[in-house]
């Protein structure tokens, strides 16, 4: 768990309880249940207001205090987007073939309109290296044009093998 | 060829080396990190999700560029060496950046200091030019050959190398 951004901002003892508490509260009460860390970094984003880059989450703050729901929310975002880099291609295709599923979108709809709209680019925490955010859109769009290959493939193969009854009548 | 001459071609083409890649960091730097008030802004707030080693692992993985030849599609595969050039590219970038930045604090730091050790401050700036260089030549070959220009490099020499050797116990059983 990476809480650098906790420990520098609000080095209180007391207050970095309260974080620790909103972000175990937070990952026990929402993210576990949410499928796969893909839905849970656009989740997290989501969180994020566009603006001022601030995180927000009425429930938490209601019980964690304004200020302490914020860090715990950018700091489970950093854990999750870390995840998500660290991971090899393969697992990247994986996660997000699970969150098309998720999204209960039209696999082809869905594709085709990240690789227009290039949506995940705000899901990207703040603050974070230039580098790694360049490797992590780098890894998507591969892992996108993976999904449309395999769905060309899929689609290819589907008159055939539905053709294959009738050739073996 | 009058070695001399070539010791002075060597030179010319390691500075002219330095002048292409700190000319392409000051272009690019502004293409992927936008204005130049945004990039201080970027350095002093981001923080170190990885080591530059396991970086460098994640970009040039082996796992991740076998995936992608598995799928035995021309498209992908003419598609990850780009994205994986671009990312390469501004991570021997950032590198070489990083390192200019420290060094040039160093200096700093060094000249109001009484005690310098010149062996050490040497043998500093040596190895200062050394990755500068070393930064040089992988942005030329990452550039010319692609991300996987050393590995691919080092496994046809042992290709060869294999192939040689063959070659040779061939000749040397039927004579």
């Amino acid at each position: 768990m990476t809480l650098l951004p906790l420990e520098s901002s609000m080095s209180t003892p007391s207050n970095l309880v309260s974080i620790r508490n909103a972000y175990d509260d937070l990952q026990r009460r929402t993210l576990a249940g949410i499928p796969c860390d893909f839905a849970r970094l656009i989740y997290l984003a989501s969180t994020r207001d566009y603006n001022s880059g601030l995180y927000h989450h009425e429930g938490l703050a209601a019980r964690f205090g304004q200020e302490q729901a914020r860090e715990a929310l950018e700091a489970c975002h950093r854990d999750v987007f870390s995840r998500l880099v660290s991971l090899p291609l393969e697992e990247l295709v994986t996660e997000m073939e699970a969150y098309v599923r998720v999204s209960h979108e039209a696999p082809a709809g869905f594709i085709h309109a990240w690789m227009e709209l290039e949506p995940y680019r705000i899901s990207v925490p703040m603050e974070v290296d230039s580098t790694v955010v360049q490797l992590f859109l780098s890894n998507i769009r591969l892992a996108l044009e993976v999904l449309r290959f395999r769905q060309e493939k899929t689609q290819a193969c589907q008159p055939a093998s539905s053709l294959q009854p009738l050739l073996g009548r | 060829m009058n070695p001399s001459l070539a010791l002075a071609a060597a030179a010319a083409f390691f500075v002219a080396l330095l002048l292409l890649s700190n000319r392409q960091e000051q272009v690019e730097e502004v293409e992927v990190l936008g204005s130049p008030g945004q990039q201080t802004h970027n350095r002093f707030r981001s923080l170190p999700a990885f080591s530059p080693v396991e970086l460098a692992n994640r970009i040039f993985s082996k796992d991740d560029r076998e995936f992608i030849a598995r799928t035995r599609s021309p498209r992908l595969q003419q598609l990850y060496k780009q994205e994986r050039r671009k990312v390469a590219l501004q991570w021997v970038r950032c590198t070489s950046r990083e390192v200019s930045r420290i060094m040039r604090n160093h200096r700093l730091g060094s000249r109001q200091s009484t005690n310098l050790n010149v062996a050490a401050e040497s043998k500093l700036f040596c190895q200062y030019v050394e990755l500068r260089l070393l930064c040089g030549m992988l942005l030329l070959l990452i550039r010319l050959f692609g991300p996987h220009a050393l590995m691919d490099m080092a496994a046809h020499a042992g290709e060869l190398y294999q192939r040689l050797g063959r070659r040779m116990t061939d000749d040397v059983v039927t004579p």
